[in-house]
């Protein structure tokens, strides 16, 4: 009981004392007594601090390492499982950033060709080792036709040789059926494009003495009617025949294109030559098929513009379509054009 | 007395070093143990209110010069009261209980942090919130409790080997 009195007494005591010093001490600011007592304090037990600090340290650390060692087996769970998710978002971020280049290449090569396109994405390969198509997710209900030329970021890739609905068929320009009308990009010369089943394509210049050299850039040509707008870039010269042993001068080109790894390539609806404008009053002028020579008869010189036979197409052009080579043709062109190109052919006089 | 004094002293240099030295590492939910109040708890329950106001306001006055920037006098109002609440209450538990004094000390540890957050909320830094000052007085209220038996195993051994005589002892 006595305790208990004594100990209340105390306890009033220590308040009124810790009352008192808390005031003292909120009174006399940074520099009052109770800070140079608490400096004085620090300052002596600070060696031993530090000297219990360097001994007992390593078994502090020791102690909380065994801790930790629950937490870092959890964390190092976790970790894996997150490095795991880490990983595969990496890859899917590299193939994000690979498909976001061939789209930003598409998107350049259409303005710097100015072509009207639709953009389509491949969904298979030929299932045939001897065929060189792909399949693309756009189709007649797009405005895709067959023979429409089909290009990608690099340069051209084919042309569209089958339409459904809502996919197509794409005869690649390295498919040995494919033909296309092709020009030197350094001087012009032209030639007619083939494909052979792999790199590098076939080109046979006209021009027999035709200077060209290795590394030319080779791009699509209207020549002669053909089916693909010019400047489409096709490749580079990678060997160039000898000269005057042929009618032709054969040169090969490596393609821009890598074909094994297309994934999104353009269609293109514009020819990229502006239809010559009709004259004034012309509205009315009916089309009148030139005279076609007679086998028999001395050839006559042919109009300005046709291609000499007549038929609207190149001589290479067999089928007669306005595109050269054989294979699946695009589609029948209206007699007063020759090819897909938009190029008209005045009446002859 | 004066041996018991000064062992005494040297049980609360120990356990503010060690609070310092060896605890920082070894933290619960973040928080350190109260090795000062834990001693003041321990002391009180053994021997009663009077040994836990004066041991209470000697481990606040340290805790006060040491642990903190708050003002001096806030220790030694919250470790004297902790320690004389826990030698008043001491006698309402059965003297052979094991458990009860260490829910004791436990439950001491926590409002004694908390009353210790409330006022260095109010006196000193009002950017401690009610949450902080709770989940620190868990944490150590756990902390506390789980070192209790040691600090308690050995608060009996000093206090067996010097007991408090004179006036004052019940």
């Amino acid at each position: 009981m006595f305790q208990r009195r004594r100990a209340r007494l105390l306890l009033a005591l220590l308040i009124a004392t810790a009352v008192a010093l808390v005031t003292i001490d909120f009174r006399s600011g940074e520099d009052g007594g109770l800070d140079r007592l608490r400096a004085t304090t620090t300052a002596v037990l600070r060696p031993i601090q530090d000297g219990v600090g360097v001994l007992v340290r390593p078994f502090s650390e020791g102690a909380a390492a065994v801790g930790d060692l629950f937490a870092i087996r959890s964390d190092n769970r976790e970790l894996r499982a997150r490095v795991a998710t880490l990983e595969e978002r990496r890859r899917v971020f590299d193939d994000l950033e690979r498909e976001n280049a061939e789209l930003r290449a598409l998107l350049a090569i259409a303005d710097r060709t100015e072509l009207d396109t639709v953009a389509a994405r491949v969904v298979a390969l030929a299932p045939s080792n001897f065929e060189w198509t792909i399949t693309i997710d756009v189709g007649s209900d797009d405005g895709v036709e067959r023979g429409m030329p089909v290009i990608d970021g690099d340069g051209l890739v084919g042309r569209v040789i089958q339409v459904t609905g809502e996919a197509s068929r794409v005869l690649l320009a390295i498919d040995p059926s494919f033909s296309a009308a092709a020009r030197s990009a350094r001087n012009g010369e032209v030639g007619v494009l083939d494909g052979r089943g792999g790199d590098p394509m076939d080109l046979r210049l006209l021009d027999p003495a035709a200077v060209v050299e290795v590394g030319d850039a080779v791009t699509t040509s209207s020549y002669q009617g053909g089916v693909f707008p010019a400047g489409i870039p096709i490749g580079t010269v990678s060997q160039v025949g000898e000269d005057g042993s042929s009618l032709f001068r054969e040169v090969q080109v490596n393609p821009y294109v890598d074909f094994t790894r297309l994934q999104h390539v353009l269609i293109v609806f514009s020819t990229g030559i502006d239809d010559i404008p009709a004259f004034e009053g012309s509205e009315g002028l009916q089309f009148r098929r030139p005279p076609v020579p007679s086998l028999l008869e001395p050839e006559a010189p042919a109009p300005e513009g046709t291609d000499g036979d007549g038929d609207g197409a190149s001589d290479d052009d067999a089928d007669g379509d306005g595109a050269v080579g054989d294979g699946p043709q695009p589609q029948a062109l209206a007699p007063q054009a020759l090819g897909s190109a938009g190029r008209r052919v005045l009446p002859a006089p | 007395m004066i041996a018991r004094t000064l062992v005494v002293a040297l049980l609360l240099l120990a356990a503010v070093v060690l609070e310092t030295a060896f605890f920082s590492a070894l933290t619960l939910f973040g928080f350190r143990p109260d090795l000062l109040l834990l001693v003041t708890a321990a002391i009180a329950s053994r021997d009663g209110p009077l040994a836990g106001v004066r041991v209470g306001a000697v481990a606040g006055l340290l805790g006060d010069l040491l642990l903190s920037s708050s003002p001096v006098g806030l220790g030694i109002l919250v470790y004297g009261v902790v320690g004389a609440l826990v030698g008043w209450s001491r006698p309402y538990f059965a003297p052979t209980s094991v458990t009860a004094p260490l829910l004791l000390v436990g439950a001491a540890s926590l409002l004694g942090t908390a009353g210790y957050g409330v006022l260095t909320s109010l006196l000193a830094d009002q950017r401690i919130g009610a949450p902080l000052v709770l989940q620190g007085a868990v944490a150590v209220g756990l902390y506390n409790t789980l070192l209790a038996p040691v600090v308690m195993a050995l608060v009996r051994r000093v206090s067996d080997a010097f007991p408090l005589r004179g006036l004052g002892v019940e």
